[in-house]
């Protein structure tokens, strides 16, 4: 069988010591980071890119998927201990966790909790698993037209779900691309939109792009807001185990739960918070005892962590076969990748099948940490809770400048991310989120390319794009994917459990 | 009110005049080509291009719903961007240690209630953390602090 010996592969990538240590660092970073509302997996993942150089690619990515899901489980301490979501996935999970806090049984809400994200995690492993190499070799048919088409599909997903509307999103969108054409042109060696800086003849750094909008920025925007710190209130921590009852109600909405996160893990642009709002409101409706959601059941804590945690792993799936970020996160997972010389693309499995596979069985690994990890520090990270929180943002922001600096010595990156920093703060201030931007930055170079060896081909006539069937179905699901957001958001299932 | 509806426009406003400056650019400094083999300049001309016109649509649309728009909190962006200049300022000529060092007590002015011993002990547990972590454990060659 191939997957065994692929799978074999992967256990001797990944079990070696220092991967291992990597992959624990990863996730207890990410747990850590998930715990605390305010800075997200996100700004983390970018915090960690300049350390990912100093690492072989296998390790870097190991470490930084790790903070990634991570941060799943750690953002649903703060949602279940003090009804705030550590991370924005983790909302839903506060409408039962938190009245089971309540009620005293925390922890027995944080141990399900676990458990439900350790099986939504392997689900959704497994699928990547069974998926992945089958969608490689479809796309390997993909000509440089369908290319073009699935990155603008997967740019469109990008700006259709943020908050501030479509329109916004694209044009965030642009301006990302633009920016990524800043630097030598590699069809012509001819420098573009230098202006007079040669420093930026290599192009604007993607550390400093996402360093700046969502570390420096994020901090601006938070700084001034920080509460003293959100423990106030004594938990009581005495039974951890689920009734036999209870334990026995979980294992449907377990099932369901990760094949919902597993489906919108897939699609680009909707992501584990998507998959944990569907998941609870179809399990609401479903479900016999639906009418008491929202009252501290086990279902409800079951459920969206089984959904955000198999959507978070199989959301490398089109990431790492198609080369397509679904989101901001995976955009910087790809450049961590490109910072490495690898081309994120369907050749990427063949090509490094130690990199794919090894990071597929880390995430066996990584999971089982976070589950063996999770139930014992469950203390403190409650003690972690009670820390002022204005501890924190000093101390990214010099971790930023520290981690930017680390990379070339280079004070002129200090200032680049200052500028974006402060752009991405205006930017706030006019509602434009900046996410779309990175997206756009990362898969702008590569569009470009594609677009320009597309027109090549067909000498010229750009009605290649809507001729070839491929690429004709792909760019009309994005143009109706920009026209249905023009129904008003009320409508769509996610925003009524809100 | 119309002061309002005014600064909603900035934030389009400052769009369209990045997607100006990208065609402008393209075209003026950058070959074109053709549609065949296209030039450096053709795909920003482009993107810049649908930017200006996005743009262009959202400052009509604006007119008749503006958009809402936060107020900036210049204390917060000024304490966060001292904090970095005091970085890039102090590295070349301190070393990485000592600008952490006023980087840390620059930006914790920005909140209120964090008292000088705290921030105080906060920059000095960072830059050991940085010394540990950046220098020692990941071997990156800094320069902790210049003249040592």
């Amino acid at each position: 069988m191939e997957l065994f010996s692929n799978l074999a592969l992967g256990f001797a990538t990944a079990a070696t010591v220092y991967n291992l240590t990597y992959c624990f660092v990863g996730v207890f970073l990410g747990t850590f980071i998930g715990v605390l509302p305010g800075v997200g997996p996100l700004a983390a993942v970018a915090m960690l890119l300049p350390v990912s150089f100093y690492l072989p690619p296998e390790t870097a990515l190991v470490m930084l998927a790790g903070v990634y899901y991570g941060a799943e489980y750690g953002g649903s301490i703060a949602s279940i201990l003090l009804n705030i979501p550590g991370t924005p996935s983790a909302s839903v999970t506060c409408l039962d966790g938190y009245p089971m806090a309540r009620d005293g049984r925390a922890g027995v809400a944080l141990f399900s909790t676990a458990i439900a994200s350790f099986f939504g995690a392997i689900f959704g492993v497994v699928v990547m698993v069974l998926l992945s190499p089958a969608l490689a070799e479809f796309a390997l048919l993909f000509g440089p037209a369908e290319y073009f088409a699935v990155m603008v599909l997967g740019l469109v997903a990008a700006s259709v779900v943020s908050t501030s509307g479509a329109l916004r999103g694209v044009m965030m969108v642009c301006l990302g691309i633009l920016l990524g054409t800043v630097g030598v042109d590699i069809n012509s060696g001819e420098t573009r939109f230098v202006v007079g800086m040669p420093e930026l003849r290599d192009g604007v750094s993607l550390v400093v792009v996402a360093m700046g909008l969502f570390g420096i920025s994020e901090v601006m925007v938070s700084a001034r807001g920080a509460t003293r710190s959100y423990a106030t209130e004594r938990i009581s921590m005495s039974k951890f185990l689920p009734t036999r009852a209870e334990s026995l109600r979980s294992i449907g909405p377990a099932i369901r739960g990760s094949a919902v996160g597993s489906f919108f893990g897939t699609l680009p642009g909707t992501g584990q918070t998507v998959a944990s709002f569907v998941g609870y409101a179809l399990e609401k409706r479903i479900s016999p005892r639906g009418d008491k959601f929202g009252t501290g059941q086990i279902e409800g804590v079951v459920v969206p962590e089984a959904a955000n945690n198999a959507a978070a792993q199989t959301a490398f799936i089109p990431t790492l076969t198609l080369g397509i970020p679904g989101s901001t996160t995976m955009a910087l997972m790809l450049g961590a990748l490109m910072i490495h010389g690898i081309t994120p693309g369907p050749r990427l499995i063949s090509e490094h099948p130690e990199l794919f596979w090894g990071l597929i069985v880390s995430f066996l690994f990584g999971n089982l940490f976070l589950l063996i990890l999770n139930i014992p520090l469950i203390g403190l990270w409650v003690r972690l809770l009670r820390v002022p929180h204005y501890y924190l943002y000093p101390t990214v922001v010099v971790l930023i400048c520290v981690g930017v600096y680390s990379i070339d010595n280079s004070i002129f990156d200090i200032w680049m991310t200052l500028a974006f920093g402060v752009l991405g703060y205006v930017l706030r201030l006019f509602r434009f989120e900046p996410a779309p931007l990175l997206i756009g930055f990362v898969l702008g170079p590569m569009m470009e390319e594609f677009f320009r060896r597309a027109m090549l081909l067909s000498r010229g006539d750009p009605m290649v794009f809507l001729e070839r069937p491929g690429s004709a179905a792909l760019l009309g699901v994005a143009t109706i994917l920009l026209l249905a957001t023009a129904i008003p958001r009320r409508y769509l299932p996610w925003s009524r459990t809100a | 009110m119309r002061r309002d509806r005014l600064i909603s426009q900035v934030g389009p406003a400052l769009m369209l005049l990045v997607g100006l400056a990208f065609v402008v650019g393209s075209t003026t400094t950058l070959e074109l080509g053709s549609a065949r083999r296209m030039g450096p300049g053709a795909f920003p001309a482009l993107v810049g291009g649908l930017l200006s016109v996005l743009a262009l649509a959202t400052l009509i649309r604006n007119v008749r719903q503006p958009m809402e728009w936060d107020q900036p909190d210049p204390i917060s962006v000024l304490a966060v961007s001292g904090g970095v200049i005091a970085f890039a300022f102090l590295t070349p000529l301190l070393g990485v240690l000592p600008a952490v060092v006023v980087s840390v007590l620059t930006t914790s002015s920005a909140v209120p209630q964090f008292r000088w011993s705290g921030r105080i002990t906060l920059a000095i547990c960072v830059s050991v953390a940085v010394w540990l972590v950046f220098v020692k454990g990941l071997g990156i060659p800094l320069t902790t602090i210049r003249g040592l």
